[in-house]
């Protein structure tokens, strides 16, 4: 078991590592999301009621497009040198490799979140910072399903020419029931008086779903 | 009871046939090296034999180990070395080795690793991504990865390409030692000049049929 671990770790470690000496997916997916926030504020310029009601949409809006960026570069770093290759003949299972890429690309995209909140709050001027803590979490069990889809997805692609493409359009209508719960808990987070629990229930099963098939689907896919 | 066992081997990309009833058996320490023309199916069956590509049709035992069923297993006791290298251009030599011992379940201590590194001849680069190396450099590096554990089998694909003379010599010894340790090597080769200086079995592959030593080749 510690050594199927060691190999999850090791893969994160590497894609997370790589993508920090190349200032590649993690500086691109940020400017994407301060330009999506900016242009939004710029556009609406709404009141502090209208900005609140209007918050879960464009945060989810802006996590989903912010991690298509990610999403669409998690195995192209594979493509060097028969790298990929070199994965899938490791000795561990497939879906500890998968395991490892969904890993990494969890990190960045959590640490893009914890980034893009603050900022959102202070550029609408929306005073929930007492349920910051709250908001995060339902934004992490959201992206655990929204990544896990998403970088079978993007394995799915690899190999198709506008891959980019591709993964957007199967992307986002499976993960639309997920985005829709994730909006909804969020909003009852900001406007009190909503009941969230049926939502962020609906988040968990999505999560469930989508990682319990994924490792399963990621080993059929690559197989040859 | 062979080490390496093949029986009935096909395999086809769509239509088109490229391996077509393929027996070899390899008893340990011996080393079968694939000839034949571009497209006879060398690399296939090398690929097959790294258990890259699914078997279609037929039977793969390594070390009694069917392939079929424990394909981790038979993973965990061979090596590939092909026409890519495997290797991440932005870790360093230590970094890609390190990956590659926890990918394959091996505890190779830091030192473990420098001596590998050292041993290829890499000691000056050390700290350099390898996305710097030449292809010779990098063919050396992924070699090194023998030396971090003992498989059953080593399997090459046109190894001696991009390596200088001292490279060659380096892996002719490699493997002579890893032969005499008990390991089985697969080899596709153009290069019968440098092979020569390793005791070896000739197998050639034509039509997706393969030849043993001593059987008739059809012209």
């Amino acid at each position: 078991m510690l050594i199927l671990w060691r190999a999850i770790y090791r893969i994160a470690w590497k894609d997370v590592v790589g993508d920090w000496r190349r200032r590649a997916t993690l500086s691109s997916m940020l400017f994407f999301a301060i330009a999506v926030l900016v242009i939004f504020q710029v556009a609406f310029d709404p009141d502090r009621r209208e900005a609140a009601r209007l918050l879960p949409g464009l945060l989810w809006v802006t996590l989903l497009f912010t991690s298509l960026m990610g999403l669409g570069r998690v195995f192209q770093g594979e493509e060097e040198d028969g790298a990929f290759e070199g994965l899938l003949l490791a000795s561990v299972p497939r879906g500890v490799i998968f395991l490892g890429k969904w890993m990494g690309n969890l990190l960045l995209t959590v640490l893009v979140e914890l980034l893009l909140l603050p900022l959102t709050l202070v550029l609408f001027n929306v005073d929930v910072w007492g349920q910051v803590p709250a908001i995060v979490a339902v934004l992490f069990v959201g992206t655990l399903g929204l990544t896990g889809l998403g970088v079978l997805l993007a394995a799915m692609t690899q190999s198709a020419r506008s891959r980019e493409t591709l993964l957007a359009l199967l992307l986002l209508p499976l993960t639309a029931p997920l985005l829709i719960a994730g909006v909804q808990a969020v909003a009852g987070l900001v406007q009190p008086g909503l009941d969230i629990a049926p939502w962020v229930r609906l988040l968990v099963i999505f999560d469930v779903v989508y990682l319990a098939l994924a490792p399963w689907a990621f080993g059929w896919l690559v197989a040859e | 009871m062979p080490l390496l066992s093949v029986q009935g081997l096909h395999h086809c990309f769509g239509r088109h046939r490229v391996l077509n009833g393929i027996h070899l058996a390899l008893e340990a320490g011996n080393c079968g090296v694939l000839l034949g023309a571009n497209g006879s199916g060398k690399s296939t069956l090398l690929a097959l034999l790294s258990t890259r590509f699914r078997l279609q049709q037929g039977h793969y035992h390594l070390a009694g180990l069917a392939v079929a069923e424990h394909g981790d297993m038979v993973r965990s006791r061979l090596l590939f070395v092909g026409h890519h290298t495997h290797l991440y251009g932005h870790l360093t030599p230590l970094e890609n080795l390190l990956f590659f011992a926890d990918l394959h379940g091996l505890s190779a201590a830091g030192t473990v690793l420098r001596e590998a590194v050292v041993a290829v001849g890499l000691e000056k680069f050390m700290e350099q991504p390898v996305r710097w190396f030449s292809a010779g450099m990098k063919k050396r590096l992924a070699l090194a990865r023998l030396l971090l554990f003992q498989p059953d089998l080593l399997l090459l694909d046109e190894p001696y390409s991009a390596l200088d003379q001292q490279g060659v010599a380096w892996l002719n010894e490699t493997i002579s030692q890893f032969l005499q340790r008990g390991g089985v090597v697969v080899m596709a080769s153009h290069d019968p000049e440098r092979i020569a200086a390793l005791p070896h079995q000739p197998f050639r592959l034509h039509r997706g049929q393969l030849y043993g030593p001593g059987e008739a080749f059809p012209c």
